[in-house]
């Protein structure tokens, strides 16, 4: 702004020092051969400047930070690009991890309920054959008192029978006719 | 004829000295044309000193700017001349750059239009011309003057297509010259006329300065266009240096 207003003040003067004088040349002021030098001196002039300035200023640093920022930009894409594959490699082994764990919990319990059942299953043959056991020994044990009481009551049935009658008859007859006749 | 006559529209394109010189007798003064060539050089040079000041990854505004002007002339050249243009891009872009705030600065009131003299665009695109007629001769040797011939003419068509190519190449550099100086001494001379009119009006001033303000944001459009135009021909015309055949 402020070399606007410089411009302004500088020019502006002149201005008006030639509007007061009037029009020296006539026509157009494009058609004045006489400012062509000058024109074209300062033309060459400014021009070259700004031809050096660009050449030797911007382009080169210009150029050099747009290419910066598109290695720059390559490079991130690269990353993120090699990130995600290694995300996704992650990714599978855990899936596969993930089904290889499933996998082998679902053995672990088919293999601990087998082992469970056939435990059950011999621990209840086992009980059987003791129940079993027990039960003819106590057959046997009950057959035995059986026939012991049997044998006991024939032999209480016998002195019964000679006291009675011994009361009764002086001749007390032998067990073996006792036997006879109770049979 | 100024002096009668406030709103003279011509007086804006006065060359007024403000210092002389003198050089072996030829009169190269310091004039206000010279002084706007000056901000010119100091605008452009700004804006990309301040743009690199801090070149950083994330640009900011004014590295913004600068970056986009690099971009849009590196395309506009890769575009129309390809790999071979690179060699060129500090003058065209210094060339865009130029014309398009020798353009800007004199859309303001009181301002000088240094594009708007013959001479300066003249000196430009007769450079333009000279250049490319070497680099043609250079590049394609004697072969450059197959441009006067498009390949797939019938040969008696030679006599009248020869003739007018060659005119039309020599014309090049008197319409690149002439189309940006007619632009902009038009457009600010009628910018003049209605800035004029609206004085002269008094309070009716208020049409003339409603059109006023449409003119000047056409006038900004026209700034920029001519200064893309002129850049562009100068890439094609290079390209024709460059590639002949095509």
């Amino acid at each position: 702004m402020k070399i606007l207003l410089k411009a302004f003040l500088l020019t502006a003067p002149i201005n008006f020092v030639y509007a007061a004088e009037g029009q020296k040349s006539a026509g157009l002021p494009q058609m004045d051969i006489a400012t062509f030098p000058s024109q074209l001196f300062w033309l060459v002039i400014t021009f070259s400047l700004l031809y050096l300035f660009m050449w030797k200023f911007v382009i080169p640093r210009l150029g050099a930070t747009i290419e910066e920022r598109r290695d720059k930009i390559s490079n991130d894409i690269n990353d993120a690009d090699n990130l995600n594959t290694e995300a996704t490699d992650i990714l599978k082994k855990y899936d596969e991890q993930m089904a290889n764990a499933s996998q082998e919990s679902n053995e672990i319990i088919t293999n601990s309920k087998k082992a469970m059942l056939d435990h059950l299953e011999t621990l209840k043959k086992e009980n059987e054959e003791k129940v079993n056991s027990l039960i003819s020994e106590s057959q046997a044990k009950i057959k035995a008192q059986e026939e012991k009481s049997k044998i006991e009551i024939r032999n209480a049935t016998l002195d019964t029978v000679k006291a009675i009658v011994s009361r009764y008859i002086e001749n007390i007859p032998s067990d073996e006719e006792i036997n006879k006749k109770l049979n | 004829m100024a002096a009668d006559n406030p709103i003279d529209p011509i007086h804006q394109f006065e060359i007024s000295k403000i210092a002389d010189i003198q050089l072996g007798g030829i009169d190269i003064s310091f004039t206000n044309s010279s002084l706007f060539m000056v901000f010119a050089l100091a605008a452009t040079m700004a804006l990309f000193v301040i743009g690199l000041s801090k070149k950083s990854i994330i640009p900011n505004r004014m590295q913004m700017l600068s970056e986009l002007s690099y971009n849009f002339i590196a395309n506009m050249l890769r575009d129309q001349v390809g790999d071979q243009g690179r060699a060129y891009f500090p003058f065209i872009f210094s060339l865009f750059m130029f014309i398009f705030f020798c353009n800007f600065i004199g859309l303001i009131p009181y301002t000088f239009t240094v594009t708007s003299h013959l001479i300066v665009t003249f000196a430009f695109a007769g450079l333009i011309f000279i250049a490319v007629t070497i680099i043609g001769f250079v590049k394609n040797g004697l072969g450059y003057l197959r441009i006067f011939y498009p390949s797939g003419i019938p040969i008696f068509l030679a006599p009248l297509i020869v003739p007018i190519e060659i005119i039309s190449y020599l014309s090049k550099p008197i319409s690149l010259s002439v189309r940006l100086c007619a632009n902009m001494l038009a457009g600010h001379s009628i910018l003049k006329i209605f800035a004029g009119f609206i004085v002269m009006l008094g309070f009716l001033g208020f049409a003339p300065l409603i059109f006023l303000v449409v003119l000047y944001a056409l006038e900004t459009l026209i700034a920029a266009l001519q200064a893309y135009i002129f850049t562009i021909l100068t890439c094609i015309y290079l390209n024709d240096a460059l590639h002949p055949d095509h």
